[in-house]
């Protein structure tokens, strides 16, 4: 659920631990993964201004806008960016990342005009530089004590044409375990790139929230004319899977369904299918071997042969000849006939054993079962 | 497992007469192998006893859950308890700060109940026609416990290790993320390694290395799979040679499949860890004891030195439970009688039962 993520992202990063990190992922198919983004951003943002989360900063890495689309649409989110020097800082790496304009200024071709709301970085192959200009501007915004700030990457996907995945994740867990970063989360296309490089990414998050089209098989070329306005409706809607990592080693699934309308994305809850996860995780064992504590007490009750043989009573063979009337009961022993009775009741059945005939010898050799004392 | 053997066959192994005064932390195996203690008696008993010396296991983790950790810690308290000698490589920066997060051994009053449940069981009742003339007959198992203490520890994970421990020249820590190839890793495992030969003599003293989440993507030298893949070749031959121990934990998802199958087929012993959904109500259904099960533990496969019988074990999936969150605790798995009225039945998939006794919402 989106509520669930921001909600751990304004919970921030324990003493000791690394901070939360989130990936969000979209496809082609249903591409709203920056709408996500944006979400979240805004939702940070208006925790922060109003001081009800741990970190008190942001840093945007922004490579696939410019920062005025960022302040434009905080404000429009009813986030208030007037005084945004105090805990916003962007990144700027989406005017000129390769530092060509630059380059084109230096030579007098191109009039240089440089921005004072954001930071011009352009050199985006440097990660070094990169990180450590994230955690000036972040401890610019927060100070050099204990406070922390969190940080957005606008798309690890634009960060990865420049630098290879080794370098993204060194900055990654990096920045995960700097006593300063409170949360850290980031956008990846993940049909761009190698299994490889999602799992990667996936491994250094403690949550991946995944945008995922609702129906599986829809590429665009499936699907005929008819149903096109079904189809641009679909497209609209989606299906949001959030999986986080929780602490004591168990995964939380959850499900929601989100809609794209007018004014940005909306979150609904979707309803509870039966989970099929659960399947693949358990061998398929038939039986269960093991007892209950109601099972070991009923076997404990449970009167063997000759068990209760050797106590100092008299021994009691049971023949078949004589039938267990009333009054013979008072001659078994007490404490079987006890016993007894509650296996009866339990096991809800009885041997009832008819000789042939009077005839036969209680100790003849045809049936063992004579000698059986129960 | 008693401490005696059987004898099968007339031929018997001529074991040097010194082996017989052993430490207690090592124990004589089947097949002329010496077994250590992995710091978890539950799969010390899984695998017949202990890890043999000389094997190298291979555990591949999984990538939302963080329970090769705490095989990790069980067995890296376990060596450090017993002074044997240790080399830990992390990706972190700082590793040497790990070892002040590994569990201590648990004292003896804290000692679960789970041991009186097992005595309990094992107490045969015998019904036999001539009992009357004999007394009962009742297995003693208390003498083994005493020997058991000092193979292996129970291991408190809320209490950390004394200091002492591990502040020592016996231990050595390396970090892997700034390595800029594998071969400095190798060169330390083979210096390590070259202190417990292994001769005819009596075992002097054993040691253990531990390699936390090789390949993972903080290292620079994750790339290189061909060099990854010699490294632990090489070090799956020293460590065969000598008196040691080595337990390298990688995250198999990383690993290209082809490498991944390469990697599994290189260990003696290999097992997987799980994570297991939170709240999953089916799961719970299906599961006793759904509640402290953290984690499930494959085993995949037991290390056989010196043989060629394969083990077939009672049960390969383990549940990880952390009992009082304290210890770690690895169970069968016990499933929950199925409800009879709920659910389609077996006898749709051909199983081998054919009549259907019981019937659920699994479909084989």
């Amino acid at each position: 659920m989106a509520d669930s993520i921001c909600r751990t992202i304004r919970d921030g990063a324990l003493e000791g631990e690394h901070a939360p990190s989130l990936t969000i992922k979209d496809t082609t198919a249903s591409p709203y993964g920056f709408d996500v983004f944006t979400h979240v951003l805004s939702q940070t943002a208006s925790l922060i201004l109003a001081g009800k989360s741990q970190s008190r900063g942001l840093v945007v890495v922004a490579y696939s806008r410019s920062p005025s689309f960022y302040l434009d649409y905080l404000k429009r989110s009813g986030v208030d960016v007037a005084s945004s020097q105090k805990w916003i800082h962007i990144l700027d790496c989406y005017m000129d990342p390769l530092g060509w304009k630059h380059q084109l200024a230096e030579t007098g071709i191109l009039p240089s005009n440089s921005s004072a709301d954001s930071c011009l970085f352009q050199d985006v192959k440097d990660i070094n530089k990169l990180h450590s200009l994230i955690l000036e501007l972040g401890s610019g915004l927060v100070g050099q004590g204990k406070v922390r700030f969190s940080v957005a990457i606008d798309s690890v996907t634009e960060m990865l044409r420049h630098v290879p995945l080794s370098k993204v994740a060194v900055l990654i867990s990096d920045l995960r375990s700097h006593d300063q970063i409170s949360s850290i989360f980031w956008l990846l296309h993940s049909d761009i790139h190698d299994v490889r490089v999602t799992t990667s990414l996936e491994y250094l998050s403690s949550m991946v929230a995944s945008v995922e089209s609702l129906n599986q098989s829809s590429d665009g070329l499936s699907g005929d004319l008819g149903n096109l306005s079904l189809l641009e409706q679909n497209f609209r809607r989606g299906k949001f899977h959030v999986r986080f990592k929780r602490r004591n080693g168990r995964v939380r699934v959850m499900n929601e369904q989100f809609h794209m309308g007018e004014s940005g994305i909306k979150f609904t809850s979707v309803t509870v299918e039966d989970g099929l996860v659960s399947q693949g995780l358990v061998p398929k064992v038939l039986f269960n071997l093991e007892l209950s504590e109601k099972e070991k007490l009923e076997r404990a009750r449970v009167v063997l042969p000759f068990e209760h043989q050797g106590n100092g009573k008299p021994i009691q063979i049971y023949d078949g000849r004589r039938s267990l009337a009333p009054e013979s009961m008072g001659e078994v022993s007490a404490d079987t006939s006890q016993s007894n009775t509650e296996e009866c009741s339990n096991g809800g059945g009885e041997i009832i054993y008819f000789r042939d005939s009077d005839d036969e010898r209680p100790d003849s050799d045809e049936d063992p079962d004579d000698d059986l004392d129960i | 497992m008693a401490a005696t053997k059987t004898r099968t066959s007339s031929f018997s192994r001529n074991l040097p007469a010194a082996s017989s005064a052993q430490s207690p932390e090592i124990k004589c195996g089947p097949n002329g192998t010496f077994l250590v203690s992995s710091g978890i008696p539950d799969l010390d008993k899984t695998l017949g006893g202990g890890i043999p010396l000389g094997s190298l296991v291979m555990v591949m983790e999984d990538s939302e859950a963080p329970h090769h950790m705490l095989l990790l810690r069980n067995f890296m308290s376990q060596g450090l308890v017993q002074k044997q000698p240790l080399l830990y490589a992390s990706p972190s920066k700082d590793p040497r700060g790990f070892l002040g997060t590994l569990p201590s051994p648990s004292s003896p009053k804290d000692d679960k109940s789970r041991s009186h449940d097992a005595e309990q069981e094992k107490g045969l009742r015998i019904a036999w026609q001539y009992k009357k003339y004999f007394g009962e007959n009742q297995s003693n198992l208390d003498g083994q416990r005493d020997n058991k203490q000092e193979f292996s520890n129970e291991f408190d994970l809320r209490r950390p290790l004394d200091r002492h421990f591990y502040t020592g020249q016996h231990v050595d820590c390396i970090s892997t993320k700034d390595l800029p190839n594998i071969a400095a890793l190798q060169e330390r495992c083979t210096s390590f390694l070259s202190q417990f030969p292994r001769n005819d003599a009596s075992i002097a003293c054993t040691g253990r290395i531990a390699i936390q989440s090789l390949c993972a993507p903080q290292c620079e030298s994750s790339n290189m799979e061909w060099e990854m893949l010699s490294f632990i070749r090489s070090l799956k031959s020293t460590v065969r040679s000598a008196n040691a121990v080595a337990i390298i934990t990688f995250p198999s998802s990383l690993v290209s499949p082809s490498f991944c199958k390469r990697w599994q087929h290189l260990a003696d012993c290999l097992v997987s860890v799980k994570a297991i959904p939170d709240e999953d109500k089916e799961l719970a259904k299906l599961l006793t004891g759904y509640q402290e099960i953290v984690g499930f533990l494959n085993i995949h496969r037991v290390p056989r030195i010196n043989t060629q019988v394969p083990a077939v074990l009672e049960a390969t999936t383990l549940s990880i439970k952390l009992q009082k969150r304290r210890y770690l605790v690895l169970e069968c798995l016990n499933q929950a009688p199925v409800d009879g009225s709920s659910g389609s039945s077996y006898g749709t998939s051909g199983s081998c039962s054919g009549s259907s006794s019981k019937s659920g919402s699994l479909d084989f």
